[in-house]
């Protein structure tokens, strides 16, 4: 492994002083399940580490009914998957905090540490994508938030400036006549990188699909929304036609690649079948 | 051995028990030092610079720049090591390999392969100063796959072999006649089949520490199977005696066949040492394992057999390909096996097979579990099943009627023993009640109708020994000490198998004492007797036989000192459980202890016996069933249930046999469903070497495992009819899954791994 410099910070200020005077290849240190590993296997080149789980107040997780789920920077993927609010209120990203790594790996992991990394293919954000999260974001002259979906750049790149700091996350409050699911297409059933990630997020209002999200992970330079899709969706009661028709306009939508792990036929594929599916397990929350 | 040699029958007190195995507690509590773990004082790390291009003539390499590295101490290139051409896999009695391989050549043969190596105070600094190599390289046009490989005019990857990019003249076996065989078939079944390069992934990566003494002396610690041609080869490249290199092994966190070459990294590690001064670590990264490490063979085959309308096989002709990757390693012997094994599994009286080996510019692949017999079973497993389908017969009832009974002349020359793979199909017939089971109900179930269930059954045999191939010696020395304890000295490595206490229960079983009281010394070359390695799923049978044979000598050597003691002859008295007994007056006993210690003026002694045994061969059976849930809009396949039936002879611990065939149903299901290591076609470059990307079955993946252990047919060649159980269960799933998949929606596949993508796209061509 090669060496690097390890920094604590004491604060959010200090942490991001850091970040800006250690210049390139300075990387915050969270969790470090994606980091380390990157260093270990050179696919990331780092001179120092700014260790941020000591700086207080960045592990609280709050609910209420108007703001929503919000949750600290230093929160694990272990914890929050564990919460039975999160169980019963946001399905979608207990599905995929829970096929995130392994548990040792989700006792380390940070839910923020896996939407900074910006994977395509990352787990927790397709359900936050659906869910409208919104991403707060600390820097010495100003705060801002940020909705996830703009959040995102390209693979690994966010718009995060230099010395900007995710302090934590929002996710909406989910009224009683919303359903989610998050369903994860891997070649095994743990310790796997999803080859495609499927959230979905609705609302039913008389039997009527009053909105949808549809967020497609693994299939693009970002996780995607699937807009036509969702927009064929809205005002429909969600029969199997209306979700086949709609599941292959997603496929549309899609701009995977090919790799090791699947075609970029196959992922297209997936993301049609796992859109029908998605749909079809959120609605059995009214069932 | 011939077959009338009566097995003996007993009454056991250790074999055939689960007995606690002697290294558990120490492994579980993280106590067991394993080469990993060895600190020596001054210890220096080595790291390997690795060639980002598969096929180049080295024309610079400079290493100034490394040597000025703060903290580097060495720094090896071809320039600067031995040049003394050697085997990757160093079988002694073996004549099939060809010489092929330097320490560092100028010449580069596979993205991956060292070109030089550094020295340096740690690991990290090491690491850091292979990116101040500079090395420049002549491109050379590379071949990447076998048929590239034998073009005429395809670039030549060795001036050694006979040419072609051939590693070995083909493999050819006839028997009878072919041409009579198919003008008497009703009708003829032709197929290609393919597999792909499946890697071992042992947990614990390659691994060797490296320290020279004053008196010029090796001592050398290495993950290895093979300790013993370790030190064989190391003496011959370094031109040492064997005196001068001590090999040792203790723990090993696995190989499954992969760690019986001399590595690149073994040679440099020891010339480092020797070039410093000091004592070398080189330990591989996970990345290494697979470039630098050794896979499965991929392999093509075609195959064409004839058939009676009744069902019986009249002829069989078969052609493999092997690629052997950049070097030859196990790739004859790998040819050599999996081809004659086609000889076997299902009767054929006329059968022409013919298997080739070949260079690629691609890693190296080398021995693994199953052994070229993977490659070739799958096909002859998969085609049986075609012809049933052909025939409108019931697999499992074709599969009975071809498959190898007693008397049958096995692939290695002699009469196969009992008709254990017969035994084996019946018995899972039975148990699962198959005739039921195939005419089952098949409507999807409403509430999951994407999914389709399959039911399949793979056959295998596979030997114990590598003989005829190589002539093999079990060697084992036995000590009874003056407190009636016993310790046995073997060279056969513990792989993490649990060899090691089955041979403690063999000793202890012959010799008449308790399990505990037997300690077992081993992996380290300047002690104990020369051991071939372990392999070819041997140790128990070989090994185990020759401790056997020498617990028998100490045995008598005991009874005789406690009959003069005891004052009667040495036929009158028993030993049992630590104690020798008159057999009229069972009474009158005394203990080993006492028998061993000094009395009355006797003093105390210490008893000493070698067994040597040379074995030919006995086979092992199984049959596989396996039943898979297919999910027709993903194309995943998910192994549910796998009924095993396996023949091994006497059952020495029935835990650990179970463990072995347990862990090769995994390894199996990861070669058949998601495992595969991915070579780029167009540049030789490595896809997925990592556990990133090379995608094992873990826990959650796992079907349910019934094992079922027979002892049908039990060989004379081990001890109390003890066969090998090791390789055996990787070679009976893989085509059990290929059958159950074409069970469950009507597809036949004939490559591994068969992926999701296969499915669909089958599916899609299907109509379906």
């Amino acid at each position: 492994m090669r060496r690097f410099d390890y920094h604590r910070a004491e604060t959010l200020e200090h942490a991001s002083r850091l970040l800006t005077e250690l210049g390139d290849d300075t990387f915050l240190f969270n969790g470090g399940t994606d980091l380390l590993v990157e260093i270990r296997e050179r696919l990331r080149r780092v001179r120092n580490v700014v260790d941020i789980k000591q700086i207080p107040g960045l592990s609280d997780i709050t609910y209420n009914e108007t703001r929503g789920l919000t949750f600290g920077a230093l929160v694990t993927v272990g914890r929050l998957e564990n919460l039975s609010l999160v169980r019963q209120r946001y399905p979608n990203l207990r599905s995929a905090l829970a096929s995130l790594g392994s548990i040792q790996v989700r006792n380390r992991a940070t839910v923020v540490g896996n939407i900074c990394r910006a994977s395509p293919s990352a787990d927790t954000i397709p359900p936050l994508v659906a869910d409208g999260a919104f991403v707060h974001i600390y820097s010495r002259t100003n705060m801002r938030v940020v909705p996830i979906c703009e959040f995102f750049t390209g693979p690994g790149r966010t718009v995060l400036a230099k010395g900007e700091i995710v302090t934590g996350i929002t996710v909406p409050p989910a009224g009683d006549n919303t359903g989610k699911a998050y369903l994860k297409h891997g070649r095994r059933k743990a310790m796997e990188l999803s080859t495609v990630g499927v959230a979905v997020s609705l609302a039913m209002d008389d039997g009527v699909c009053s909105d949808i999200r549809i967020a497609l992970g693994a299939v693009g330079a970002t996780v995607l929304r699937a807009p036509q899709a969702e927009a064929m969706l809205r005002g429909t009661r969600l029969d199997a036609e209306a979700v086949r028709s709609a599941a292959d306009k997603a496929m549309e939508e899609c701009t995977p690649i090919s790799n090791v792990r699947a075609s970029a036929d196959y992922r297209r594929d997936m993301v049609g079948v796992l859109t029908g599916r998605a749909i079809k397990q959120a609605l059995e929350t009214f069932a | 051995m011939n077959m009338t040699t009566p097995i003996e029958q007993r009454e056991f007190k250790i074999v055939g028990k689960s007995v606690k195995r002697d290294d558990v507690l120490e492994k579980v509590t993280g106590e067991a030092q394993y080469t990993g773990d060895i600190k020596l004082p001054g210890m220096l790390h080595g790291k390997i610079k690795r060639a980002a291009i598969a096929h180049a003539r080295i024309k610079s390499i400079d290493v100034s720049k490394a040597l000025a590295y703060p903290g580097v101490k060495a720094v090896l290139t071809h320039e600067t090591v031995p040049r003394v051409l050697h085997y990757g896999s160093p079988h002694p009695r073996s004549a099939s390999c060809t010489k092929d391989q330097y320490i560092l050549d100028h010449k580069v043969r596979f993205w991956g392969e060292g070109v030089a190596a550094v020295a340096a105070i740690s690991e990290e600094i090491a690491d850091e100063a292979l990116d101040l190599i500079e090395v420049e390289y002549e491109a050379l046009p590379g071949v990447f796959e076998p048929e590239d490989a034998v073009q005429l005019g395809a670039p030549l990857i060795h001036e050694v072999g006979p040419g072609g990019n051939l590693v070995l003249d083909p493999v050819r076996v006839n028997r009878g006649d072919i041409d009579k065989g198919f003008a008497e078939a009703d009708f003829v079944l032709e197929g290609t089949f393919a597999g792909g390069r499946p890697h071992p992934a042992y947990m614990e990566p390659n691994v060797c520490v490296a320290d020279w003494d004053g008196s010029n002396k090796l001592t050398f610690w290495t993950s290895t199977q093979t300790s013993f041609m370790v030190r064989g080869i190391l003496a011959e490249v370094l031109g040492l005696p064997l005196t001068k290199v001590r090999v040792l092994v203790d723990h090993m966190g696995g190989g499954f066949g992969a760690k019986q070459d001399l590595f690149q990294h073994e040679f440099l590690c020891a010339l480092l040492a020797k070039e410093t001064r000091r004592p070398v670590k080189m330990e591989f990264t996970r990345h290494e394992t697979f470039v630098a490490g050794r896979s499965r063979h991929p392999c093509k085959i075609w195959l064409k057999q004839g058939f009676k309308n009744d069902g019986t096989l009249v002829a069989r002709d078969m052609k493999l390909v092997y690629d052997s990757g950049a070097y030859g390693s196990h790739g004859p012997g790998v040819t050599i096996v999996g081809t004659t094994a086609a000889t076997s599994l299902y009767r054929c009286e006329n059968v022409r097979l013919e298997g080739r080996c070949v260079y690629t510019n691609t890693p190296i692949n080398g021995a693994f579990r199953g052994y070229g017999v993977v490659q070739s079973y799958y096909a002859l497993d998969i085609q049986m099943d075609e012809a049933a389908e052909r025939l409108g017969m019931d697999p499992a009832e074709l599969k009975l009627k071809n498959v190898v009974r007693a008397g049958d002349i096995a692939p290695s020359g002699h009469p196969i023993i009992g008709h254990g793979l017969e035994i084996c199909l019946k018995h899972g017939i039975d148990v699962l009640d198959w005739t039921t089971l195939r005419g089952r109900d098949r409507t999807p179930d409403p509430k999951r109708p994407h999914i389709r269930k399959g039911w399949g059954i793979g056959c295998e045999m596979h030997g114990s020994s590598a003989y005829p191939g190589i002539k093999e010696q079990g060697n084992a020395t036995v000590k009874v000490n003056e407190d009636g304890t016993v310790t046995l000295l073997t060279g056969a490595a513990g792989l993490g198998t649990g060899a090691h206490t089955a041979l403690a229960q063999i000793v202890a079983e012959e010799l008449g004492v308790r399990f505990e009281d037997v300690g077992v010394i081993h992996g380290d070359t300047d002690v104990v007797p020369w051991d071939i390695g372990a392999f070819a799923s041997h140790t128990t049978y070989l090994v185990g036989t020759a401790a056997k044979m020498a617990a028998e000598k100490v045995r008598a050597a005991v009874l005789a000192r406690a009959a003069m003691k005891l004052q009667v002859s040495a036929e009158e008295i028993d030993l049992s459980e630590g104690k020798v007994f008159l057999i009229a007056e069972p009474d009158r006993s005394m203990t080993v202890s006492e028998a061993m210690g000094p009395s009355r003026g006797i003093p105390a002694a210490n008893i000493v016996a070698n067994g040597t045994y040379e074995p030919t061969k006995s086979y092992s059976f199984a049959a596989h069933f396996t039943e898979v849930d297919i999910d027709t809009e993903t194309g995943i396949v998910e192994v549910k249930r796998v009924v095993p039936v396996h023949d091994v002879g006497r059952v020495i611990h029935p835990i650990a046999a179970q463990g072995q065939i347990e862990g090769g149903i995994q390894q199996g299901i990861g070669h058949t469903l998601t495992e595969d290591y991915v070579i780029d076609k167009k540049t030789g470059r490595s896809l997925n070497a990592g556990l990133v990307d090379y995608k094992m079955p873990l826990s959650m993946d796992m079907p349910d495992i019934e094992t079922i252990i027979l002892e049908a047919a039990p060989d004379p060649g081990g001890p109390w009819g003890a066969k090998g159980v090791g390789e055996d269960p990787i070679i009976a799933i893989g085509p059990s899954i290929a059958n159950a998949i074409h069970d469950a929606i009507g597809v036949r596949f004939h490559h591994y791994p068969i992926t999701p993508e296969d499915i669909l796209k089958a599916l899609r061509e299907k109509g379906a």
